[in-house]
């Protein structure tokens, strides 16, 4: 008695009923289904999903952190605190430390000489704040490293260079052991003040005739210690420095 | 910096007025978001004007019942869009469904949508059309004939009991339907009226005025339609379902225009700190479309021919075109009513001393041929819709 009940209960719901109710079921069936098959980390109401903050947290750490490097770079560690990049970390211009720091010999950190690296900061751009050291890369004396003449561990606003040696050390090296090394650089070469500020625009001159290294090195010249040639013979369709390097002139090319 | 951006802005920068901050120069909420309310309120509207059929059995207007669901379902179907195409990331839109935040107003879209449309809207379409359904089925060939079938769930039960089931169905459907459409577009207008740092939106009376104009523009639109598709089919129009429907109209646009004054004059007589830069906004930035465009023609030029119409005795012809225009106009002053909000509330600056302009693109995916085409897409579901499920008493009778 009670079954046929049941089924006429059944038998009673209209026809429009069960198959909406059959859709019904699916549609929410299927977006249930859905939402339980999608990792807990996707329907997370919190407001980073658990799963980003571990896949952040398990990053291999790469950085060392400024103060460990003053354990061994003390020199730059401690010119840097006390100077305008007070406030950049060491690793900010010389690139992720950590695997240094485990092993010093095996990873050494990257050493910034390109030009490209210093305009990231000190490029001009109007957006800077006033005062805040800026130059156009392309005219601020090409073609040399920004370290030649700005110290990085310590940087000061730019002097004019007093000694030629500031920028070509090289030469004044080469010439300070070769028997020139008694000769300052301005008897061969003039240098207008204006070179100091614009090395490239304004630039020294150059012994251009063979009677200028004549003054010494002539028959007849009260210089003593130079060697004599014969000017009028001694290859006289060239000038000296295409053969002799006057600054380590024992060296023949 | 972008420079076609840097170049933009500069443009804009030079027509500001007063003092603005930084971050104002840009309007962020475009046309797009003035297109969402307007199609939103489309909808609303016009399931109201079909819920009058069954809830309140006025029937006259039976005629538009079919219509008015229908264009209720194709201008809910692109209702969406704009947001998403607004959305620089649109496949996150998803994710409000993945991890629901019950305290975002904007979050609730995605739910009160899915509730209406799902809920409301395709119920009540089927229970209207399943007998129609079953009916096509048989009559029509394989591809169609199928469709048909499926769209009927397989139903096959055409006898008295089952249709007068389908016929109590619709009417409860439409009770929760009235609130729930209610739902749709107060949410719509609570969106603007609470955001309480902007004294052109915050007021508890924008959910409210914007559910009377969606239910001005709904009927309207409706009204629009029947008008234009009736004579198309060669078939002549009900002039008595007409005036009913503009009655309504009528009387609706009396409330909205009520309520739009209430909240002026509210406004006005509080004069809070914001009156100064509120009216500053009108005067130079929104006086053409809130003036001539929302209040003269989209308002009192559509009531006084509402009125004549009601007052003297015009013949058909004369009403039909009075009509007609008024709809036009009711049109275009709810579309000028969301813009003067949308993009109203974004041209002055916070500190209440300063306006900005909104330059709209053209081509861009926010750009006026992006909201052209949005407006025109609603239809072209429509016209689907209606040769899918004609609308029409003569197709229900074969």
């Amino acid at each position: 008695m009670c079954g046929a009940n049941k089924k006429s209960f059944w038998r009673n719901i209209p026809d429009q009923i069960i198959r909406l109710a059959v859709v019904t079921v699916l549609l929410v069936g299927g977006a249930g289904a859905i939402y339980i098959l999608l990792p807990a980390s996707l329907t997370s109401t919190k407001l980073h999903r658990e799963l980003t903050v571990t896949a952040e947290t398990e990053k291999p750490i790469r950085f060392a952190g400024s103060t460990l490097c003053g354990d061994c770079h003390q020199i730059e560690y401690e010119k840097k605190i006390v100077g305008y990049h007070k406030s950049l970390s060491c690793e900010t211009c010389h690139g992720a430390a950590a695997a240094h720091v485990d092993d010093p010999m095996a990873a050494t950190p990257f050493v910034p000489r390109e030009r490209e690296v210093c305009p990231v900061c000190h490029e001009y751009d109007p957006s800077r704040p006033t005062g805040f050291p800026q130059i156009n890369p392309t005219i601020h004396n090409p073609l040399q490293s920004c370290a030649n003449c700005h110290n990085p561990h310590d940087p000061v606003p730019p002097t004019t260079p007093q000694e030629c040696s500031a920028c070509h050390a090289g030469i004044m090296r080469t010439k300070s052991v070769s028997s020139h090394a008694l000769i300052a650089c301005t008897t061969c070469h003039k240098v207008p003040e204006q070179h100091k500020i614009f090395p490239r625009i304004v630039r020294a001159t150059k012994p251009e005739s063979r009677d200028f290294c004549g003054t010494c090195h002539s028959q007849g010249s009260s210089e003593r210690s130079a060697p004599k040639i014969d000017l009028s013979r001694h290859e006289e369709r060239y000038v000296c420095w295409q053969c002799h390097y006057p600054h380590l002139p024992a060296e023949r090319l | 910096m972008n420079s076609e951006l840097t170049h933009r802005l500069s443009e804009l920068l030079e027509q500001v007025t007063g003092f603005i901050y930084p971050n104002e120069i840009e309007i962020h909420w475009s046309i797009l978001i003035v297109v969402y309310p307007y199609v939103t309120g489309l909808v609303a509207g016009a399931f109201i004007l079909a819920s009058l059929v069954k809830v309140f059995n006025v029937v006259e207007v039976r005629p538009t019942y079919r219509l008015s669901l229908l264009t209720a379902l194709a201008f809910l179907l692109i209702a969406p869009l704009p947001l998403v195409l607004h959305l620089g990331r649109p496949e996150r839109a998803f994710e409000i469904f993945l991890s629901p935040n019950l305290s975002s107003a904007m979050a609730m879209f995605g739910f009160v949508y899915a509730w209406y449309l799902m809920g409301i809207l395709l119920l009540e379409i089927w229970f209207e059309y399943r007998r129609d359904l079953i009916v096509w089925a048989r009559q029509k060939r394989f591809p169609m004939s199928f469709l048909y079938r499926v769209l009927a769930l397989f139903s096959t039960d055409i006898s008295d009991k089952a249709v007068e089931l389908d016929s109590r169905a619709a009417k409860i459907i439409t009770m929760i339907g009235i609130p729930s459409a209610f739902l749709l577009h107060g949410y719509v207008g609570f969106i603007f009226g609470s955001v309480k740092a902007n004294p052109w939106w915050s007021s508890v009376l924008m959910p409210i005025v914007f559910l009377m104009s969606a239910i001005v523009s709904g009927i309207a639109l409706v009204t629009l339609l029947y008008m234009i598709i009736t004579p198309l089919r060669g078939k002549p129009i009900d002039i008595r379902c007409l005036d009913k429907i503009t009655s309504y109209l009528f009387y609706a646009v009396i409330v909205d225009f009520a309520l739009e004054g209430l909240d002026f004059i509210h406004r006005l007589y509080e004069s809070e700190e914001s009156v100064k830069i509120l009216s500053a906004l009108i005067d130079q930035k929104l006086f053409i479309s809130v003036l001539v465009m929302q209040v003269v023609l989209g308002m009192i030029v559509p009531l006084i021919m509402l009125v004549a119409v009601k007052a003297g005795r015009l013949n058909e012809d004369l009403r039909k075109l009075f009509y007609f225009t008024s709809c036009i106009l009711i049109q275009i002053g709810i579309f000028s009513m969301r813009w003067n909000v949308v993009i109203g509330g974004q041209l002055f600056s916070k500190s209440f001393r300063g306006l900005m302009t909104y330059k709209m693109e053209v081509v861009g995916v926010e750009g006026l041929l992006m909201a052209a085409a949005l407006l025109i897409a609603p239809f072209l579901v429509l016209a689907v819709l209606l040769k899918l499920l004609p609308a029409w008493k003569e197709a229900e009778e074969h």
